[in-house]
This record gives C-alpha cells, structure tokens and sequence, in this order.
C-alpha cells in the first residue's frame, strides 16, 4: 500500500439524478483523468472506493476518464423514494439498466466498463446487451452463473450485519495480500445498509444466469477481457473460463496471489494485468 | 497415522489466542465452548469474553458445545500451512468449498460470532504446521 503523500488527490466527486425503468435515483460517483471512458463498478455491499487506487494511478488516468459510482443503497448513493415499502434485492434488469442509464446521464460515449465480483459478473451482461456502444469490458473475478453465497445470516435480528458481511469476505482475499489492503475492504463492507449485501447476493446468486446471453458477445465489436485471482473460491478460475470458453476471442487471466478484490486487496500485484488488458483496449 | 495436534499444541494456540492484541479489541461478546475435531480427535474450546479458559481433549458426552468444526487432517494440513493452497485458506473458503469441513450444531451462534471466531481460525492458521511438529 502506498503511502498518502499531502494534499489534495486528483478525484472528483458529484451527485447525478438519473432516471431508471421509471425510478428516480440520486447518484454519486467520482472521476480522475481523461480520455476513454472506464466506469468501474464495485462489489456487493460496498461501494466506489474500493477503486481508490485506480482512480489515483496517473498511468491509467493519463488514458482514460476513470468514473466509479455508488450502486443505490450503497456508499452515498441513496435509496429511491418509499425504499422502507421494499425489500431490496437487486435484479439484472434492475442493474443492466442502472448502469446503461448511469452512463446516458453523464453524456459519455464507447466506455470500457468494468466490475468487480457482482459488477464483474454483470459486466457480461452489459458486453451482451449493449455491445454496439461500448468499446469493451474487463470482468474482474466474472462468472456467467454463481452461487453458494446467500444465507440467512446476512440480515439477521440477532448478528450484526456489517460484521458478518465482513468478516463473511475477508477471506476471499488471497493470503499473501497485504493486510492493510484487506482490512480496508473490511471496512468498506463493514458499513453497508441493512440487508443490502443480502440484496445484492440474491442478484448474483439467484437472478444471475447469463450462460446463454453471453454466446451473442461479438469481441469484434466488444472487447472482453476478464482477469481472475486464483484465491478466488466465489467466482473461482473455473467459473471464469467456463464464461471466457463461451465468449469468442474473449481473453482471460488468471492472477497470481490474488483474490476477489484486486483493486482494493492488492493494487500493485493488480496493476500490470490492469494496464496490459487497457493497453490492448485503448 | 494422521499427526494430530497434541494437547500441547493447543495450549500453544490458546496462548497465541489470548496474547493477540485484536482478540483484546474484538473478543468482548464471545462467550461460547465450542468443538474443533481433527479426524476423531476432539478438542472442546472454553472461550470467555474472548479468552480461551480451557481445552479439555476427547471431552465426555456430558460437555455440551454450541458448535463444533470438523474435518480430516489432510484438510487441516492444508489450512494450518504458510502457504495454504486455493480453497483452503480461510475458514469461510473451506465451508463454501470443502465438503470434508463441516459445521455442527448451532450455526446461529456460530455467524453472531463471525468476527472474533475468524480471527481466531487465522490464529490457528498461523501455528506451526502440524507435519513439521511431528
């Protein structure tokens, strides 16, 4: 982990009011650089600063336009109006047309998108549906299908939420990451809402099937580009090359001592798969 | 023959325990005997406020535990490793990934203590590998 040098860092940060199947949502979001568009979207029950370091890597900035933003419910994106009358969970409609919506909004044009974990494996579906539009996506740990994450103790009367959500991904980082790394994470999943990890495990867990969406990625229109950690046990490498298998012209990496969250467990092991998968799309 | 860990070893790991300095942070609401079984060798696990208070080996039928982890030693050879292979590394991988761990009893009890039990099994991660104390 680098450490912070004094001043002011090269991130921006706003509020958007987007409109999405007819819902008002507020969002936040924050940016550094220029150029190609690279909206990056985090993992479940947490929220954009988890890309902290790559939204302050002057060597990604330098090329492209990093753009991070809170999911709804999450970090200081707030719930839509009436939020208390539902129980949220997170549906891939729900989520494609978020993130559709999200980038209309903002007036970019051809962005690279890229996720992580859940944002990871709805970057597929974005690659399936909105192909024509994008320059490309980079799935970090992407799977077409997944499971065995959900129970019922993630929103429980008698646990603490934000402990269990925690502790419950803690170990999905590899062991040789830096701690620092992984305990900020920690801390990240620490301070989501209540029930909304759950929610988004049920997108991921339940909703989540895109083994036959993703055969229609055409790569000639759409780069994919999917890097996977090889600690990784929810979206393991097997369920990574089962969706680039399915993908012509796809590439996949799997990276070397590390886990589910490359940008927050260990950026610098992360950084080069980052900026050779950028290198080839930009 | 399997080399599970002696009584001596576990008291080794209930030193490392109390003497951690998270554990003093985070180990307040963690009061529960639980059961850690090494293919057939049991050890029932006192825990007070965060402190182990006692180990009792191969505990009668009488000493009731909230919850108990087992598995077979070719597991737990794989976990208590410096560097532990995909899958066995954390406690939460295996009991998503590895049918041989198993958690007993009353997983209620286990999740409301999430934090300071993982803590504690990343301990256990850290003690000297059971092959090479043979």
């Amino acid at each position: 982990m680098q450490p912070l040098s004094p001043g002011h860092e090269p991130i921006t940060a706003r509020y958007i009011n987007v409109t999405s199947g007819g819902v008002d949502y507020r969002i936040f979001y924050e940016e550094a650089g220029e150029g190609v568009p690279l909206i990056c979207l985090h993992t479940a029950g947490t929220d954009s600063r988890q890309f902290r370091h790559v939204l302050n890597d002057p060597d990604v900035t330098a090329k492209c336009r990093v753009i991070a933003f809170d999911m709804p419910y999450h970090g200081r994106s707030n719930p839509p109006e009436n939020w208390w009358l539902t129980r949220y969970q997170l549906t891939t409609d729900v989520y494609l047309n978020l993130i559709h919506d999200f980038w209309l909004a903002l007036g970019v044009e051809r962005p690279i998108v890229m996720g992580c974990s859940m944002g990871g494996a709805v970057t597929l579906g974005v690659a399936a549906r909105y192909q024509e539009e994008i320059t490309g996506i980079i799935g970090l740990e992407s799977a077409a299908v997944a499971g065995g994450r959900d129970n019922d103790f993630l929103h429980h009367p008698a646990i603490h939420g934000g402990e269990l959500a925690a502790s419950y991904t803690y170990g999905l980082n590899a062991p040789s990451s830096p701690e620092a790394g992984c305990r900020e994470n920690w801390w990240y999943y620490s301070q989501g809402g209540p029930g909304v990890y759950k929610g988004d495990v049920y997108f991921y867990c339940e909703d989540w099937d895109a083994r036959e969406e993703i055969k229609t990625i055409d790569t000639n229109r759409c780069k994919v580009s999917l890097l996977t950690g090889e600690y990784d046990y929810s979206a393991t490498p097997e369920m990574s090359q089962a969706a680039a298998d399915a993908i012509a012209g796809s590439r996949l990496t799997i990276m070397k001592d590390i886990g589910h969250f490359p940008m927050i467990e260990n950026y610098e092991r992360f950084r080069p798969y980052l900026l050779a998968e950028l290198d080839q799309m930009v | 023959m399997p080399n599970r860990p002696s009584l001596a070893w576990m008291e080794k790991y209930r030193d490392a325990v109390n003497s951690d300095p998270e554990m003093s942070v985070i180990g307040d609401w963690f009061t529960e005997n639980f059961k850690i079984s090494f293919e057939g060798t049991d050890f029932l696990i006192s825990v007070r406020e965060g402190k182990i208070v006692n180990i009792e080996e191969n505990p009668r039928f009488d000493r009731p535990s909230a919850f108990s982890l087992r598995a077979p030693m070719s597991v737990w050879n794989k976990f208590i490793s410096p560097n532990p292979p995909p899958l066995y590394h954390d406690f939460f991988a295996m009991l998503m990934r590895v049918d041989e761990f198993v958690l007993d009893g009353n997983t209620l009890a286990t999740m409301q203590n999430a934090r300071a039990l993982h803590r504690m099994m990343n301990i256990l991660k850290q003690m000297e590998p059971l092959d090479a104390a043979a």
